[in-house]
């Protein structure tokens, strides 16, 4: 499968190609620059007519085109700019455009000039983002400086210059080819023209002259491009590889060989999203290892990874041999996130770590949980059985004060002792009502199941020891209040410092 | 690479603020059955671990986490309250039902809200329950010892 696409992308007929990148052009141009930056460059150019001002002679539709071109360069919705095509010369307005698109212009030559060399036979492939900037049809513009004029008269402009200028060559692109009115019907040659590149078009802007001299050869340049596609993709991969972050889909697109048309659907469909490939976790590598062999008559250079993403995309990137329409590709990235996740439960569940593959460890996990929840459960069995009349004092106190004086240990213990007394003396209560429900909790508050029938007569006994100081309990209500709040205080303090040994004795016993 | 979105978060909750809450509810709990009802021990205890769930669930950050949500929501049924939670959408098909690991599933039952989450979503919910479950389990051991007598 993976042969036939590699065929597929390798050898595809232009035209056909042109056609095919048409419609999303068309559709939506101004979604997504990056995203559409080679199905405009090699677009055929949807004959959209926002230009009233369109003339049927050629050097009108040349300007025109110009005018589009412009306008779509300037970021402003095209219509705008019409109002304003009869409008006079503002020479500064003319200037700062000038000197403004120059300076992109140059830049952008810059970044085009690495892939030129590659391009010429690359014109089947759709990934051409990065058109050869000569080869772009100066033509319209050579004739005239007209649409300049035309320009300085809106009043936006400037603005929009301005923001042009932080745009950065790959919008420009995308911005200059959106709307070529120019290329109408003639989709052979569209190929060529619609790589337009800004800079000869700017080029000609400050010298008329020279553009018109020059453009005209470029054509021919661009139209002998559709040659050796075969050895064209390793080339022009290696020439992305040094600036994919100007144009994304450079990167996806320059590894094409395999899952073009996957891909393509998704760079095209005009979503802010694009899915390209993307190359994960362990699991893809091993598969990737796997079918190293199968595919090593194709591309080797796949490999070269492509820099981050812009930060809006989740950009996704296959490995060799992964499949990579958009399903498989949504499913590896939810596996990924729940591996990422499971590393963080590895880190909290202990005992977690020695434990390998996800079934066990989603074993243990659970086993913990539970552990946990009964825990709980246990706790508050405990707490019901123990919480019998302190709690009440305790509240009051404690939601009224928030700072308290640590108490001292004997106090404390004092205190515990005369509420041992009469949680005892409670239990008691509870033990003979209803033995069978919970024995051992209600009749052992602090002693450990495990032993229970000795620790029952043991309370017991104690329990009556302490009968006595119970009748002083009534009395010494006040201090104790005085007590609870500082007992409870203290509790609450120890929070961190508990004393595991003891938890994990009861949960031993527990379980 | 897998998620640029937004980094996986799972601060531990406040002990001290369900340390709080849960006296307060224990001794709502008090005030309202009389502490010599021993025929209600059982109750009781379900009502201490539910109070102890629910406080766990406010101190938790309230209805920002799923499972907290969960509870809540659970806890206010049970008490025949009418439920309103500001509605969070939740953007997941449940697709791939029949597929999923029977320990996922599992964990699923345990997790409150778990049912209706996304697997990932599932794992990091786990992760703060744990970090709460954690928690509470030591406050509550505390409180145990400290009001237990020695």
């Amino acid at each position: 499968m993976e042969n036939e696409l590699f065929m597929n992308t390798e050898l595809p007929p232009p035209p056909e190609m042109a056609v095919h990148f048409e419609p999303p052009s068309s559709s939506s141009p101004t979604l997504n620059w990056a995203l559409m930056d080679p199905n405009l460059s090699r677009n055929s150019s949807p004959p959209q007519d926002c230009f009233p001002w369109e003339k049927s002679t050629e050097q009108q539709q040349q300007q025109s085109f110009f005018d589009s071109a412009l306008s779509s360069l300037v970021s402003s919705p095209t219509p705008s700019n019409s109002n304003f095509s009869g409008g006079g010369g503002d020479g500064f307005m003319i200037r700062e455009l000038i000197g403004k698109l120059g300076n992109i212009g140059n830049s952008s030559g810059e970044i085009y000039g690495a892939p030129m060399g590659n391009n010429n036979g690359q014109e089947s492939r759709s990934a051409s983002c990065y058109a050869t900037p000569m080869s772009s049809p100066p033509p319209p513009m050579m004739s005239r400086t007209t649409p300049l004029t035309e320009f300085s008269g809106d009043p936006g402009f400037a603005e929009r210059a301005a923001r042009f200028s932080c745009f950065g060559s790959r919008s420009f692109n995308g911005r200059t080819n959106s709307g070529l009115p120019i290329n109408n019907g003639n989709i052979v040659s569209s190929g060529k023209l619609t790589r337009v590149s800004s800079t000869p078009a700017l080029k000609a802007l400050v010298s008329p002259e020279f553009a018109s001299a020059v453009s005209r050869p470029m054509i021919p340049a661009g139209e002998s491009n559709p040659k050796l596609p075969g050895e064209f993709s390793r080339k022009r991969k290696s020439a992305s590889k040094g600036k994919p972050k100007e144009n994304p889909l450079s990167t996806a697109s320059p590894s094409p060989t395999f899952s073009k048309t996957a891909e393509r659907k998704q760079d095209w469909n005009g979503k802010g999203i694009k899915i390209s490939e993307e190359k994960g976790g362990k699991r893809r590598r091993e598969e990737e290892e796997e079918d190293k062999d199968e595919e090593e008559e194709g591309n080797k250079s796949n490999s070269t990874k492509p820099p981050e993403p812009p930060k809006d995309y989740i950009h996704v990137r296959a490995r060799r041999g992964q499949a990579t329409d958009s399903h498989s590709l949504a499913e590896r990235v939810r596996r990924e996130k729940i591996g990422e996740r499971m590393k963080l439960l590895q880190d909290l569940v202990p005992g977690c770590n020695k434990v390998t593959g996800k079934a066990l460890m989603l074993d243990e996990i659970i086993n913990y949980v539970q552990s946990l929840q009964r825990q709980v459960e246990f706790l508050s069995m405990k707490l019901s059985s123990v919480n019998d009349t302190r709690l009440e004092f305790n509240m009051d106190t404690l939601v009224s004060k928030d700072v308290m004086i640590p108490s001292s240990s004997n106090r404390l213990h004092e205190e515990g002792i005369q509420c041992e007394s009469s949680n005892h003396h409670q239990q008691l209560n509870n033990y003979n009502n209803n033995s069978q429900l919970h024995p051992n909790i209600s009749s052992s508050n602090m002693m450990l199941q495990s032993s229970m029938n000795s620790l029952e007569t043991s309370t017991l006994a104690r329990s009556f020891t302490h009968l006595p100081t119970l009748t002083q309990f009534t009395d010494s209500i006040s201090q104790y209040h005085m007590f609870s709040e500082e007992d409870l205080q203290s509790i609450v303090g120890m929070g961190v410092a508990h004393n595991p040994n003891h938890e994990s004795q009861n949960m031993k016993i527990e379980l | 690479m897998a998620s640029p979105d937004k980094p996986i978060n799972t601060d531990v909750p406040e002990k001290n603020a369900f340390a709080l809450h849960f006296l307060q509810t224990l001794s709502n709990l008090r005030t309202q059955n009389p502490f010599n009802s021993p025929n209600k021990t059982n109750d009781r205890v379900t009502k201490i671990k539910k109070a102890a769930y629910v406080s766990m669930a406010r101190a938790a950050g309230g209805t920002n986490r799923l499972w907290s949500r969960a509870l809540l929501r659970r806890a206010a049924k049970e008490d025949n309250k009418i439920v309103r939670l500001r509605k969070k959408r939740v953007t997941w098909q449940r697709r791939r039902r029949n597929q999923r690991a029977p320990e996922v599933e599992r964990l699923r039952k345990l997790v409150p809200g778990g049912g209706g989450m996304e697997t990932s979503k599932l794992m990091e919910e786990t992760a703060h329950y744990i970090k709460c479950l954690c928690m509470q389990v030591k406050v509550m051991q505390c409180l145990v010892d400290g009001l237990s007598p020695k």
